[in-house]
């Protein structure tokens, strides 16, 4: 008797052991099945390739004439190149005296780059879904945007901040989040920023329950004409995102080399 | 002795590195398509976000101490890689590869790192993301 109850013991023991191992890892589908940690795909988005067929079916849903900014993932535009958008006249100029090195600086180190940005960056991103709210946690820069399933427009007063105000609703199985409320921050890091009346539109699709397609749209006439976009093309992972813990004087030991000039 | 080789490497962006082309943009400061291989003594290293930091004491090829500062992807990126917060020790003699500096300073973006048994610290870039 004793032996089994040892034995049960024994049993209940390691199940107990084996659920509390898999919370550790990343959590299971749910809801919409967008749930999860992704890292966005090795390698180039459209239209530096052919899209997949997930992909194109998010890039039909862009208005006739968008520019789809070839620039999404490890990609990065030069100076001067905006990647066929029509930047307005005085903010080319402007970019012209941009110098990447201020980025260094104590005080914009850890300055967040903003939700446009920041969202087609090569970092992971972890979506929680609940009923009334998503949130998505960015490990760049610790942000986390909060969408609200449950309102319909942007609150007059919402604060403009780096995440913005988002709200969202599901058109199918294509989660579809509108954010504004932005702070300017930039378009494609060599130096022209958006306003903070720049309109986001994001379509978030699962192609299969391993890999999420996520579209960005945007808006912002006091930049540049007409309306941009980007595809991305996300992995599912077994991980949480890490902390980012911005170290501001990360740019004090750049400085600070030595050297010939 | 410092070694200091050049190579033109094709431009492969991840393989300096996820965040490479990020908000701490590496064309700001480095020759992204080249390539130099710098070893030293390990002084300080910061494990820290944006990116972090080794400091290097090489001996110049005219007898000269030389300090240089070695600039990595972000720890976020690398920790994916095996990399932590002890995976340089000051006073261990390393090896770095890595994309020389716009100005000709001794700066470098570290894409490998190596012991000086030749052991490479960490998971090779590209190799697993």
């Amino acid at each position: 008797m004793r032996a089994t109850n040892f034995f049960f013991a024994l049993v209940v023991g390691a199940v107990a052991l084996g659920a509390a191992s898999e919370r550790l890892h990343a959590q299971s589908p749910q809801g919409h099945g967008i749930a999860g940690f992704w890292t966005l795909e090795p390698g180039p988005m459209p239209p530096r390739r052919a899209p997949t067929p997930a992909e194109a079916e998010l890039i039909a849903h862009f208005p006739e004439g968008t520019v789809l900014l070839a620039d999404a993932g490890a990609f990065e535009f030069p100076p001067g190149d905006y990647g066929g958008l029509d930047v307005h006249e005085h903010l080319r100029e402007a970019a012209k005296g941009y110098d990447p090195g201020d980025q260094t600086d104590v005080s914009l180190t850890c300055r967040p780059p903003g939700v446009i940005y920041s969202m087609q960056g090569p970092f992971p991103i972890e979506i929680f879904e609940g009923r009334d709210l998503i949130v998505i946690k960015l490990e760049y820069f610790d942000l986390v945007r909060v969408i609200f399933m449950n309102e319909t427009e942007h609150p007059d007063d919402w604060p403009h901040s780096h995440t913005g105000h988002s709200y969202g609703s599901w058109d199918g199985d294509t989660l579809v989040v509108h954010t504004a409320k932005l702070l300017p921050g930039t378009l494609f890091n060599n130096g022209v920023d958006h306003t903070e009346d720049v309109r986001l539109l994001e379509r978030f699709r699962l192609a299969d329950e391993n890999t999420l397609i996520v579209s960005q749209q945007f808006e912002d006439p006091g930049s540049f004409t007409g309306t941009a976009a980007r595809v991305m093309s996300f992995r599912r992972g077994d991980d949480h995102v890490y902390p980012y813990d911005c170290d501001p004087t990360y740019g004090l030991a750049i400085e600070s080399r030595q050297g010939p000039e | 002795m410092v070694w200091v080789s050049r190579f033109s490497a094709v431009l492969v962006l991840l393989l300096a590195g996820g965040a490479a082309y990020a908000h701490h943009s590496a064309p700001a400061f480095y020759k992204v398509d080249e390539r130099i291989t710098v070893s030293g003594t390990v002084t300080e290293f910061r494990f820290s976000n944006p990116h972090a930091i080794v400091k290097l004491e090489v001996v110049g090829e005219d007898g000269e101490k030389q300090e240089w500062t070695a600039e990595t992807t972000s720890p976020s990126v690398l920790r994916r890689r095996g990399w932590s917060q002890q995976s340089f020790t000051p006073g261990e003699r390393v090896t770095l590869e890595g994309m020389p500096s716009l100005d000709g300073s001794y700066l470098i973006r570290i894409t490998r790192a190596f012991r000086e048994d030749g052991t490479e610290i960490g998971i090779p870039p590209g190799t697993n993301n």
